[in-house]
């Protein structure tokens, strides 16, 4: 019974909008789950295998939401991926088939990083004062993304023709790695892979679209092989608290996608550097004081 | 010509034979606990009956991976015409 008062609901409505915002904004959720806690002072910590339970839940809504936002898309590009395997080929002109295999080649380095890395780099990297500097390291890197980026070209296509044309096999590779960045707290996965694309040469905007539809397979398959830890007895106590928090993050990362697909259009990550930078200096001057 | 299309059959030979390798190590990973699992294994723990269910499904997505560039590169050749 003392198990139930591990979160309470309060806290479980504050982590999952918090999730479901920073899973998506490039921020670092990690990073954000490891401060908040203890800046409020709360007895939650971030290797607690009742927590790990419970984040199952918030990344499995947020997943979800990715899913449900770009349901069309994927229609579109699984279509695709089949035609390509069936042809044999994947055809210059056939958009969908190349952002598909591009999706494939991109996930692939960091679903095999994060399956073999999360669990030894989550334990090495858990404090508050890391994650904070690692916040501050995530700003830079948002920043020199955008310093040098490469300019994207104009052009009439529409976004996943410009993305395919835009991105090259070994691109899509790197920028798969990079989001394996987002193991240590304080990285973000959704910061390093539009950094990543807008090296690549792809704008703002195309670049969130490609680390949105990237992130969707790895945060859901991530969140459904440990699924089975909140419907056991790791899970026991906090499962309540876990379903409020997944629908708070559900309606979080909806309204985060829906403001970032807009935003990027004429905005850039500068604003999200910023943040991170400061945020991460002055949480790490208040841990180490 | 010919030398470019011996390197095409090698890279797809090694494709097929890294993939039934890396299926046959996915495998491994799943049936064997840590302990059983050979010395050069990376997750090799003497006494540990953990499965490392994870290293599997890696070394199986790479396995498919290579499945899909065998694939590929064995498929009818595209008449391409450089510009």
């Amino acid at each position: 019974m003392i198990v139930a008062s591990l979160i309470t609901y309060p806290q479980a409505i504050i982590l999952g909008l918090l999730q479901g915002v920073s899973e998506l904004f490039p921020i670092s959720s990690l990073g954000h789950s490891v401060i908040l806690p203890k800046l409020l002072g709360w007895n939650i910590h971030q290797n607690d295998d009742y927590f790990l339970s419970f984040l199952v839940a918030v990344h499995l809504a947020t997943a979800l939401v990715l899913l449900g936002f770009f349901w069309r898309d994927w229609v579109r590009i699984l279509k695709g991926l089949g035609r390509s395997l069936a042809q044999r080929e994947i055809r210059a002109d056939d958009t969908d088939a190349r952002l598909g295999w591009l999706l494939v080649v991109g996930t692939i380095p960091a679903g095999i990083l994060g399956l073999t890395l999360e669990s030894a780099l989550r334990k090495l990297f858990a404090s508050p004062t890391l994650a904070a500097i690692f916040l501050m390291c995530n700003g830079v890197m948002l920043f020199g993304a955008e310093l040098l980026r490469r300019r994207a070209p104009r052009t009439d296509e529409d976004d996943d023709a410009r993305i395919a044309r835009q991105m090259s096999w070994g691109g899509a590779f790197g920028v798969g790695a990079a989001q394996a960045l987002a193991l240590i707290p304080g990285f973000s996965r959704s910061g390093a892979s539009m950094g990543g694309g807008l090296l690549m040469g792809l704008s703002n905007k195309d670049a969130a679209r490609f680390a949105f539809l990237l992130a969707t397979p790895i945060i859901g398959a991530a969140a459904l092989l440990k699924l089975p830890q909140l419907l056991g007895h790791q899970g026991d106590g906090v499962r309540g608290q876990a379903l409020v928090a997944a629908l708070c993050a559900a309606v979080a990362a909806y309204v985060a996608v829906r403001f970032l697909m807009r935003y990027f259009e004429t905005n850039t990550l500068t604003p999200f550097a910023v943040y991170c930078f400061v945020a991460g200096l002055a949480c790490t001057i208040y841990f180490v004081s | 010509m010919l030398p470019a299309m011996r390197n095409d059959r090698l890279l797809v030979g090694l494709a097929i034979l890294i993939g039934i390798v890396l299926v046959v190590i996915a495998v491994i990973y799943w049936a064997e606990p840590a302990k059983s699992l050979p010395g050069f294994f990376p997750g090799h723990q003497a006494g540990s009956n953990h499965h490392h269910a994870k290293h599997g499904i890696a070394a199986f997505l790479v396995g498919l991976a290579c499945f899909a560039f065998a694939w590929f590169r064995t498929g009818p050749k595209r008449s391409t015409h450089a510009a």
